[in-house]
């Protein structure tokens, strides 16, 4: 019935099967046929170990399917999307003995494997129906879905495989001990300065004969002390639980068969507390508000005496301060990103102008003041080889390169105490006095750099017909002593 | 000839009136009109053609003042030939300009003088008076080969300045000793150009000299509707422009050289002259004109047509000056006439063109032309054929 799609087959006889971008033949849809529930837990255990469901999470179904001989079948279905989730889900089938298909609707074809690496097409398609047809190389064969497992259910049904381990691993803890034991172990707790949160949640009543609901005491503990774990675990009516995603932990000492943080069906602001040992998971549906533990700590009042005593007489310690110095350092340059050149200098500068590079000159940025310029360059002012160098230990501040402070306070303790505004930078020069130029003083120095050239306009006038033609120019000769020598009328003849 | 001078003398003159002012005339450069011809001596060229041979070492001048009439020619119309060395008519027309614009040269502007400017001036408006208008169209074109540039002409005064005093030259070359050492005498030299209706100073009243120019675009009509923008003086239909268009050729070429001036300005031209023909009640000898303006009017509805077949906006025309919006109104009447009386024109065609001569016909200017239609002989009478 099925035969293999050949390199460039383009034609497929199974409905809604179609060629991805890579040619594999892909539906919609992906579906995984088990045999039993256990497989399927195995499936989710292997496949969530590694990455999460959340992606297959909106599409995933899962179904109890009969065949025609009865036989039950665990299917599960979910939007294929593209070849290399379903190359990841078809591994993990294969692992676990379960069977990969793609399809559309109804009828499914086997998923491509080694010896069909485009994928299969079913020639012959089975008149039925069923609501699912599948075509293996192995066999051909509908079912009928029977049931629907949903997911949350499963897992709260799963029971927690045994697993010392959790016990001795450090982290958060959640302590859930029985009414009349909770008092007890939250004064424990904040008697051993254990920080933590708390609060009280109910059940229903366990039976009818229960006139009451069922209280019991959730400690939040981010971290048990070691020498607390083995009284914590062994106390009856104590139970300790080990968050094993959002919304859902474990009791410590077992694991869940499936990687709970890679299901999403527990929501994070209520509480499924999974119990070892066969227990009811405790499924608390909107978590109650949590209190400190030190807020139930045993309060105790003084019998007697007055109020605080006041204080009669307030002074101020003594300030100790002493002069900055500025003194030579051994310590490497860094950041250095600006110079002070002196006034006498400023003419070197001008020639220096000649010779910078474009990206320099746009770069830069000068303050000229009467101290002489200041120039400030964020990629190093290296490419300027005038001047005193500075270096940037804080936002606008400024020490010589090759300098540090004494005492060596740091560089924002340093600009606190030098007091500036953040519209100026400051310059210490090594003499410790500070020089500040206003941040708005600082202009490109390629703007600064050019004096204004003279210019005058030029006219563009229309010169196509200057160029058309050289213009007539008329001359003025002398007219001669005598104009009218030989100018006469015509004869009338003549005319 | 044995009358008036030898022939010798004629011949001179012919040779001074080609070098000084028919060549420069043509092929631009220094144009120096010199002692004045006179009427009879003008007369004299015309009627003697064979003495206009030049002299041997102007040939090479003569040859390239014909390439560039050539030239000039065939800007409006293919043709290979013309008269070598212009006709007498175009000898005469020279000799005249020659006259009227040594009679604005600024030396007659002095007391006992300006009686001498006149006398030239009037002589050189007879000499134009008695010239004819050219015969045929190859005539029109060959004047206009020769006179195209005449309201080309200028004079170039120098305007020098130093230390001590400023001194102006009018039309000559400011001599080299006052231009020396300009640094040391701060010395300031100010070329203006002057056309040639705006010499100053002249002897005699400026519309004397308008007068004359207005008199010699007429006997070279081409030239005149070629020039019809302008400023001074204003085009008027003269009897030859109108006889010039009134042909299918001539027309053809007026149109050609209406089409290398800016549209508007044409039309404000050619609307004011045409309204003054109505004006001056010479509505019988308009039909000329109005196959202009119509031709003009089909032209503009072509464009439009193509434009809209294009689905491209079409340009638009700015607000027009009334003489332009009558012309332009004018032109559609006699074209929407023609559309609906002549048969040449497909049904296709019709419908393409009438649309834009119908926008044409809203505006203002537009009632003031069906009007004169109106009153108009009927139309096969009034457009030629």
């Amino acid at each position: 019935v099925l035969e293999r799609i050949a390199l460039h087959q383009t034609r497929l006889h199974t409905p809604g099967l179609g060629l991805d971008g890579k040619g594999v033949a892909l539906g919609a849809k992906g579906l995984v046929l088990l045999p039993s529930i256990d497989r399927l837990v195995a499936f989710l255990a292997v496949y969530t170990r590694e990455r999460s469901l959340e992606d297959l999470m909106p599409s995933l179904a899962m179904h109890v399917v009969r065949s025609k001989l009865g036989t039950r079948e665990i299917t599960l279905e979910f939007a294929a999307e593209s070849s290399d989730r379903m190359d990841r889900v078809a591994d993990t089938a294969r692992l676990v003995g379960g069977f990969t298909f793609t399809g559309t609707s109804r009828h499914f074809v086997q998923y491509r494997d080694a010896s069909a690496p485009f994928g299969y097409d079913a020639t012959q398609l089975l008149a039925t129906d069923a609501a699912v047809a599948l075509y293996h190389q192995g066999f051909s064969q509908t079912y009928e879905l029977e049931r629907r497992i949903d997911l949350r259910p499963l897992l709260l049904r799963l029971m927690p495989q045994v697993d010392p381990s959790t016990r001795v691993e450090s982290g958060l803890r959640i302590l859930v001990a029985e009414q009349g034991l909770g008092p007890a172990l939250v004064h424990y707790l904040v008697r051993s300065h254990v920080e933590g949160e708390v609060c009280v949640a109910e059940w229903p009543p366990e039976s009818s004969f229960d006139e009451s609901p069922v209280r019991r005491w959730i400690v939040r503990v981010p971290e048990v002390p070691a020498r607390m774990r083995s009284l914590l675990h062994s106390t009856p009516g104590i139970t300790c639980f080990v968050p094993a995603g959002p919304g859902v932990a474990v009791e410590a000492g077992y694991r869940h068969p499936v990687e709970l943080r890679a299901c999403p069906v527990f929501d994070a602001a209520g509480l499924v507390l999974l119990r070892g040992r066969g227990g009811e998971p405790w499924d608390i549906a909107s978590l109650p508000p949590m209190g400190a533990l030190t807020a139930f700590a045993r309060v105790e009042l003084r019998t007697s005496g007055a109020e605080a005593a006041a204080t009669r007489d307030v002074r101020q310690a003594d300030v100790v301060r002493v002069p900055l110095r500025v003194v030579p350092s051994t310590k490497p340059w860094r950041n250095v990103t600006a110079t002070w050149i002196e006034p006498a200098q400023v003419p070197l500068l001008r020639r220096l102008a000649y010779a910078l590079p474009q990206v320099t000159l746009a770069q830069a940025r000068v303050a000229m003041t009467a101290r002489g310029a200041f120039l400030r360059l964020q990629a190093g002012i290296e490419a300027i080889p005038l001047g005193t160098f500075f270096v940037e230990v804080h936002p606008g501040l400024y020490l010589p390169a090759g300098h540090e402070v004494l005492p060596s306070v740091g560089p924002e303790v340093l600009s606190r105490a030098l007091g500036a505004p953040a519209s100026r930078v400051l310059f210490v020069g090594t003499d410790a006095r500070a020089v500040a130029v206003e941040e708005s003083a600082f202009v490109p120095l390629e703007a600064s750099l050019l004096a204004a050239p003279p210019w005058e306009p030029a006219v563009a006038e229309a010169i196509d017909a200057a160029l058309a033609a050289e213009p007539i120019d008329l001359r003025v000769t002398s007219i001669g002593l005598m104009p009218l020598r030989g100018v006469d009328a015509a004869e009338p003849e003549d005319r | 000839v044995s009358k008036v001078a030898s022939e010798e003398a004629i011949s001179a003159v012919a040779q001074r009136l080609f070098v000084g002012v028919m060549c420069p005339l043509v092929l631009g450069g220094q144009l120096l009109p010199g002692h004045a011809i006179g009427e009879q001596t003008a007369r004299w060229l015309g009627q003697h053609p064979a003495l206009l041979s030049t002299a041997p070492d102007h040939a090479e001048a003569v040859l390239r003042v014909y390439g560039a009439r050539l030239s000039r020619a065939r800007l409006l119309a293919p043709i290979d030939r013309l008269e070598l060395q212009g006709s007498g008519a175009e000898w005469t027309l020279a000799a005249a300009l020659h006259d009227v614009l040594q009679s604005a040269n600024p030396a007659f502007d002095s007391p006992l003088r300006r009686t001498a400017a006149t006398r030239v001036l009037a002589l050189a408006s007879a000499t134009l008076a008695g010239v004819p208008a050219p015969a045929t169209v190859r005539d029109a074109l060959s004047r206009h080969s020769w006179f195209a540039r005449v309201l080309d002409i200028a004079r170039t005064d120098t305007s020098v300045s130093w230390w001590l005093g400023t001194r102006t030259f009018l039309g000559v070359e400011a001599p080299a000793r006052l231009r020396a050492w300009p640094e040391l005498r701060r010395v300031r030299v100010a070329a203006s150009r002057r056309a040639v209706l705006d010499l100053a100073p002249i002897a005699f009243d400026r519309d004397l000299l308008v007068e004359a120019l207005s008199r010699l675009l007429s006997k070279t009509p081409l030239t005149d509707l070629a020039t019809c923008t302008r400023p001074a003086p204003a085009f008027a239909w003269s009897e030859s422009t109108l006889a010039l268009v009134a042909t299918r050729a001539g027309r053809t070429l007026a149109l050609r050289a209406l089409a290398r001036l800016p549209a508007g300005d044409v039309d404000s031209a050619l609307g004011r002259a045409t309204r003054q023909l109505f004006v001056q009640k010479r509505a019988a000898v308009s039909g000329p004109a109005l196959a202009v303006l119509a031709e003009r009017a089909l032209s503009d509805a072509q464009l439009h047509a193509q434009a809209s077949r294009a689905a491209r906006q079409p340009a638009r025309q700015p607000p027009s000056p009334s003489d332009a919006a009558f012309a332009r109104a004018i032109g559609a009447a006699v074209a929407r006439e023609q559309l609906e009386s002549v048969h040449a024109w497909s049904g296709r065609e019709r419908r393409e063109l009438l649309p834009p001569l119908e926008r044409a016909l809203r505006s203002e200017a537009a009632r003031e032309a069906l009007a004169v239609m109106a009153a108009m002989p009927r139309a096969g009478d009034r457009v030629p054929a």
